[in-house]
């Protein structure tokens, strides 16, 4: 199988490659010697399995996730589809505002999607939400996602995406978050409102004391 | 004109005092670690060590500089974050000298001083810090003119956690040496709650299991071991992910923290992965000290910017990117 290497993020190796004539990514958590052996053989088995899961249940919740065709636990591979697109990350400052904001809105819509049906993303950053040719959002990366969560886990999910636009967007961050909550609360409705309060207390927290 | 400042720290525990120039030299870098008795650190009491030692300890520094105080240019202090009594303090000594020698004050953020003087010695331009110490867990990059935050803890910092550790276990303050010595004699590694979210973690919960694995007769040394391996092996997940994230080339570790050889040579195994350039800044501008204020001062002051002895209020919470930056 021919593949060509994409990108190297932080926990794993992510390839292009082709089959039945469709366009796949090669996902590979690859092994990390600096990490004890247990730890990082532990990780890689989790968040394979976990990964693979939780873009199912996304997609049963409403949200587009890349099909996955196939898994293998012990090399630590999952092969999914392309998604062919552009990072939110990088999109974000070449749009007009009115296109930024419908796309922050959509991002918004999409989290509270999976809050509704209990799930958490994990690492909701732009960098892992991708817009395709029509402005569609799609969501990547689930390794980090958990299910059966709480207000405090949804809370911590707006909190990181909080982070993000102010780390990474922050000449955009004001527009980017309004719309995001946005999007967030007209799914959400009154549930919204517990996990807000607590996207703000979480952010205090973590401050010196 | 070679320019020497004094700089002054106290934002916690330590009171400490140095002299650097606008060259970059340090000249003297004295400080002093409040060990308390028994339990962890009063505030109050870390202020009262200040203000009884706080005069000796820059005595010191000036004449180990090999000057006079009538040569120094510039006061520098750590205006926060920290303890507010222990601030109080520090700023109290700092601006008493600014108007007796009648120079310039100037008021420095305790983080950006840490990455600043990591830099300094470096020679990095643009990198990732992971600042780990006592109050601090954060991984902080430069966008926009700020330092950024793009990690931290959600609770509490890894020191304080070995601290509290260190404390269950028996050991004296601080117990973050002692357990990485006590952790080289441990082999047997227990599950511990492995907490990332996105660039953001959480060691609350491996301070419990590990009490947990206390009352349970885990030894020591296994016990130290699995909350290094699992500890660490966080911020070198939180590491990668705001490297792939910046795609910065540096990567820097300081903080009391760095202190830790395990630690470093995980951080320095996740830059070769990512082909960027390690450095763990050595341990005596690694904890919290003077000469890093001082550094800092310079900095500023070469930017334009001192502060009027009325407007120097401490600042308690201030955060590492509500600062502008005007001399990057």
């Amino acid at each position: 199988m021919l593949k060509q290497l994409l990108f190297k993020g932080a926990e794993s190796v992510i390839y292009r490659t082709e089959r039945w004539g469709l366009p796949l990514v090669l996902k590979w958590r690859q092994g990390k010697s600096y990490l004890l052996k247990d730890i990082d053989t532990q990780l890689r088995k989790s968040r394979t399995n976990r990964e693979c899961k939780m873009l199912t249940i996304a997609r049963t919740l409403g949200v587009p996730t890349p099909a996955v065709y196939s898994v293998d636990l012990d090399k630590y591979v999952i092969l999914m589809d392309f998604i062919e697109g552009t990072q939110f990350k990088q999109l974000a400052g070449q749009v007009s505002q009115f296109h930024l904001i419908s796309l922050s809105r959509e991002f918004g819509r999409l989290i509270a999607h999976l809050h509704e049906g209990n799930v958490v993303h994990g690492d909701p950053t732009t960098s892992n939400v991708i817009v395709d040719e029509k402005s569609h959002l799609w969501i990547v990366d689930f390794g980090l996602s958990e299910m059966n969560a709480t207000t405090e886990m949804k809370g911590v999910d707006l909190h990181l995406i909080h982070r993000a636009l102010e780390t990474t967007h922050w000449n955009l961050q004001e527009d980017m978050l309004d719309a995001m909550l946005e999007g967030y609360v007209a799914i959400m409705k009154d549930s919204a409102e517990p996990i807000l309060s607590r996207m703000k207390e979480i952010r205090e927290r973590g401050r010196y004391h | 004109m070679k320019l020497y400042c004094l700089g002054i720290e106290g934002t916690a525990h330590s009171f400490g005092a140095g002299v650097v120039t606008s060259d970059g030299e340090v000249l003297s870098n004295e400080w002093d670690m409040l060990k308390p008795v028994q339990g962890g650190i009063h505030p109050r009491e870390a202020s009262r060590h200040h203000s009884e030692l706080g005069p000796r300890i820059i005595k010191n520094a000036v004449e180990k500089a090999g000057i006079n105080f009538e040569e120094v240019d510039i006061i520098a202090f750590s205006r926060g974050p920290g303890l507010g009594p222990c601030l109080r303090t520090t700023a109290t000594i700092a601006r008493t000298l600014s108007l007796k020698l009648e120079v310039p004050l100037i008021d420095v953020n305790h983080c950006v001083a840490h990455i600043e003087i990591g830099c300094l010695e470096s020679s990095f331009k643009d990198p990732v810090t992971v600042y780990v110490s006592g109050g601090n867990t954060q991984v902080i990059a430069f966008a926009g003119g700020r330092f950024r935050t793009f990690g931290e803890t959600l609770d509490i910092a890894i020191g304080n956690m070995l601290d509290v550790l260190g404390r269950e276990l028996g050991m004296d303050f601080p117990g973050g040496p002692i357990i990485e010595k006590e952790a080289k004699k441990g082999n047997e590694y227990h599950n511990l709650p492995y907490s990332v979210k996105g660039m953001d973690l959480s060691y609350s919960g491996m301070l419990t299991a590990a009490k947990r694995l206390l009352s349970e007769g885990v030894a020591i040394p296994d016990i130290c071991y699995s909350v290094q391996e699992t500890s660490f092996g966080m911020l070198a997940e939180i590491s990668e992910r705001a490297l792939a994230h910046t795609k910065k080339n540096e990567l820097l570790l300081t903080g009391g923290v760095a202190r830790n050889d395990r630690l470093t040579e995980i951080l320095s195994g996740v830059a070769e992965r990512h082909e960027v350039i390690f450095h763990r800044v050595s341990p005596s501008l690694a904890g919290d000290q003077g000469a890093m204020i001082a550094w800092n001062g310079i900095l500023l002051y070469k930017a334009g910017h001192q502060v009027e002895v009325e407007n120097s209020h401490v600042l308690p919470k201030w955060r590492t990117d509500d600062q502008d930056i005007l001399w990057r």
